[in-house]
């Protein structure tokens, strides 16, 4: 009992609660569906109770986006998703369904449907499978999935930029992350042609695993940890042999990597956190060093809506892509209120959830078709799916908008690429 | 990352100065480590309340006799008056439309239902012009079934003290019953986001004229529409009666909602706002500040030429005590705590607590003090301040909104 004490405490900060229910106030979940007790509750409440006997677990915490904005939100600093996350791990009994698991295996079923890809995309939009989805799946008959690309990014790379980055001056390792690899890699080509810009050879790690953040959010704790491992083994190589540091273009991985592997998984990434960034952020400090200079297009003209992820709110770090877009001369910049698309992952995939997602989503986009942008603009894939879905307003990353905004030849000179 | 000013802590006084500057064009950034002290805002702005334990009438009037280290003191009357319209018409622009007199103070309704003195209110809440009654005769205030949270039995205890007859009816909803099956508290924010939806606004309306007899105003606690007014605004039209909202327990409504406007105001006119960040670190050469750094951002220092300290009171962790002292963490700056530790607090909660007038000492230009001396290019604003006490003079809310107005024109006086 006193170390369960001991290790709670120092764990989540959860001693630290004032009461205050700010939490609860901005919590997206609890504001759409009464099943779900809220932050609050289900946090440091809960934890007291759960402490004194887990039979007070509550199934219903299952219900949580682990968007962490309620840790955003409180003014003392608890840890309040965490918790909830954490009591998820230690005491649930529910065991993942088969629908919970395809979901959750994004590099698995991302393979999969690689090699069919024109087939995965014409039948996971055709009708009679979706309702099948729908009634056997219980994943929503609503949702638009992203379609699978027919090659995928590393097999782009292999092909066609591989040989060309060693002759730069400066040299990263890209965290692609399932989303670039199965179903845009355009992201992941703009990255290249970003990074080789400014003087930067882009490598793959030797052996990338999906982040695990599905296999988290739907129970799946031990594939993630030995997934996380690898990961770990792979940027420790790059980092102390190869002297590169991880740059990735997905918030969630980001995230997931850098805080969720120790907080809730114990996978250790000492040594690997400071040098794993995300690119935007990666980018901003290269240029705010006066390491970098960028060349800008001068017929580029765009309006966007900028909106920050759930992830990227609790990293702190919208800021560094902000400010880099705001970097570019004919690119007007609205930033969007802080608000949930509704998303989170898989959590709006599933049958169950849809109308919660989606009810969750509507301020978000409202402000949107208020905002009328050319484009959306965010850090986060998942976000990219149920925006474009929701609005039919296309979203981009902002690696994405500064591969279109500058002029590669004039950045290479100005960095004294040849 | 480099900006004009860098203001640390996004509450009340930070996000005002930082409107004022942006406004100007300025490039601005604002630290905020989490929510704030706004939601516990009541729905009135207060400048001077009392003093000497008596309301005050006219607050412009009694500035004159506060202590010389009062935060009004160091502006004079003329400026304070200039300012507290500047002010006014600053929360309208951010979409806060409020009701009220800097030369004559109202009373406004407390969410325990006792009457207080304000400055400003909220377009909708109740208020009086006296401090012993109403401007009704008879009013129905309305009891949500459900709505735990609300100490209703004060309410009407407090009103009938004000020579008001009140009635009570009690009204009830499928949507609040739904709302309750959730094991989170009843909190004013919970009901604020069922009585956002329209068609809960219309059977609210519906119910309580069905309920509220013959009266000559309708009360009822302010829980409606969490984003903007357009809920109470579709209540207030479909409700055959007059119709007042009164102040809740926190966190409150108003309290939300101006938090929003004020913020996506700051935004629009390109302030940046980093929410859940905290400046952890700030570099001081001789009398200057040239970098501060954040937990989330580490290893990108933020630099500007001014930077403004608006952290708040204890509860915000912008002042800290612990045995030996009372302190400000990030720089310790001089502040008007005394050294002895018998002398901080009284006994009795609702006495005069000494503890609520510390807070860091500055010159007359607000730059804080260290070792006597101040910070050339560093202000301070806000409840972080010494020498004024929101509980015994009733200027928490009006240190806040004029000390930022007052430190942000200082700041483009510069140059
Ligand atoms: S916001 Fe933080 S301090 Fe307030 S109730 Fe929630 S966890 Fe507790
Ligand atoms: S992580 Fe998100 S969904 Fe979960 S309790 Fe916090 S705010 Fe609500």
């Amino acid at each position: 009992m006193a170390t369960t004490q001991l290790t709670s405490i120092s764990d989540h900060n959860f001693e630290q609660c004032l009461k205050c229910s700010i939490c609860t106030v901005y919590c997206p979940v609890a504001a759409v569906n009464p099943a779900y007790p809220g932050p609050k509750q289900a946090g440091p409440d809960g934890e007291r109770y759960r402490l004194k006997d887990p039979k007070f677990f509550d199934e219903a915490l299952k219900l949580c986006l682990n968007c962490k904005r309620c840790e955003v939100a409180c003014p003392s600093d608890v840890r309040i998703g965490d918790l909830i996350q954490q009591a998820r791990m230690k005491h649930t009994t529910h065991r993942p369904k088969l629908r919970d698991m395809m979901l959750a295996n994004t590099d698995l079923v991302g393979s999969m449907a690689t090699i069919v890809a024109p087939i995965t995309n014409f039948s996971l939009g055709l009708k009679p499978v979706k309702v099948v989805m729908d009634a056997v799946m219980a994943i929503d008959k609503h949702r638009t999935f992203p379609a699978y690309s027919a090659q995928k990014f590393e097999a782009w790379y292999r092909k066609n930029a591989q040989a060309q980055q060693d002759k730069f001056a400066h040299h990263v390792s890209y965290f692609h992350g399932c989303y670039v690899n199965y179903n845009f890699p355009q992201l992941g080509k703009d990255l290249v042609t970003v990074m080789n810009a400014v003087g930067y050879g882009v490598h793959l790690l030797d052996k990338e695993k999906c982040c695990g953040v599905a296999l988290i959010a739907n129970g799946m704790y031990q594939q993630a940890r030995k997934q996380g491992e690898v990961n770990m083994a792979s940027m420790r190589k790059s980092i102390n042999q190869m002297r590169r540091p991880i740059i990735t273009t997905s918030s969630t991985c980001t995230f997931t990597m850098r805080d969720e592997y120790p907080e809730l998984l114990g996978v250790n990434n000492d040594n690997v956190r400071e040098h794993l960034s995300l690119a935007t952020r990666f980018l901003f400090q290269l240029i705010d060093e006066g390491e970098v200079k960028l060349a800008f297009r001068p017929d580029f003209k765009m309006r966007v809506a900028y909106h920050t992820a759930c992830h990227m709110q609790r990293m702190g770090w919208a800021i560094y892509s902000t400010e880099l877009l705001r970097m570019i001369p004919g690119l007007e910049l609205v930033e969007l209120d802080q608000n949930c698309c509704g998303i989170s992952g898989t959590y709006g995939f599933k049958k169950e959830n849809y109308e919660t997602s989606q009810a969750i989503g509507s301020i978000l986009f409202a402000d949107i078709e208020a905002a009328k942008p050319d484009y959306v603009s965010t850090d986060c894939e998942t976000c990219k799916w149920q925006i474009e879905m929701s609005t039919g307003v296309k979203v981009l990353n902002p690696i994405s908008i500064l591969a279109q905004a500058i002029d590669v030849e004039a950045t290479q000179k100005l960095n004294g690429v040849r | 990352m480099k900006f004009d000013t860098i203001i640390m802590g996004g509450g009340l006084s930070g996000l005002t100065c930082g409107i004022a500057l942006a406004r100007t064009g300025k490039r601005v950034a604002i630290v905020a480590g989490g929510q704030n002290t706004l939601h516990f805002f009541g729905g009135s702005f207060e400048l001077l309340g009392n003093v000497d334990g008596a309301d005050v009438t006219n607050p412009l009037e009694a500035i004159s006799s506060l202590d010389q280290q009062h935060p009004y003191s160091k502006m004079g009357h003329e400026q304070v008056a200039q300012l507290a319209e500047q002010a006014k018409s600053l929360l309208g622009d951010a979409g806060i439309k409020t009701s009220g007199d800097s030369a004559r103070n109202h009373y406004r309704i407390t969410p325990l239902g006792v009457t207080k003195p304000a400055w400003l209110t909220l377009d909708g809440l109740a208020t009086t012009d006296r401090p012993d009654s109403l401007p009704w005769k008879k009013v129905a205030l309305i009891n949500l079934e459900s709505f735990i949270d609300y100490p209703i039995d004060f309410v009407v205890e407090g009103l009938r003290a004000l020579n008001t007859t009140v009635e009570m009816p009690t009204v009830t909803l499928e949507c609040i019953k739904r709302a309750r099956r959730s094991a989170t508290e009843m909190r004013a924010t919970n009901l604020a986001k069922v009585f956002t939806n329209t068609r809960n606004v219309a059977q609210l309306a519906e119910a309580i004229n069905a309920v509220a007899g013959d009266v000559d105003a309708v009360l009822m606690p302010a829980v409606v529409g969490i984003d903007n007014e357009d809920a109470s605004d579709i209540l207030k039209a479909q409700v055959e009666k007059p119709m007042y909202f009164l102040p809740t327990l926190p966190p409150s409504v108003s309290g939300v909602r101006i938090n929003a406007a004020l913020r996506h105001y700051f935004q629009m006119l390109g302030g940046r706002f980093l929410l859940g960040d905290t400046v952890d670190k700030a570099t001081l050469e001789g009398d200057r500040v040239t970098r501060v750094n954040t937990a989330k951002l580490q290893d990108t220092p933020l630099e500007a030429d001014q930077y403004v300290l608006a952290t708040g009171s204890f509860m915000s962790k912008g002042l800290v005590s612990n045995f030996e002292r009372v302190y400000e963490p990030l720089l310790d700056l001089d502040t008007n705590a005394p050294k002895e530790h018998a002398q901080w607090s009284q006994f009795g909660l609702m006495g005069d607590q000494p503890f609520m007038s510390y807070g860091v000492m500055t010159d007359e230009h607000f730059r804080p003090l260290k070792d006597g001396k101040p910070l050339s290019n560093v202000y301070a604003i806000g409840q972080v301040l010494g020498g004024h006490n929101p509980l015994t003079l009733g200027d928490g809310t009006g240190v806040s909104l004029l000390t930022a107005l007052a430190v942000a024109q200082n700041i483009l006086d510069q140059k």
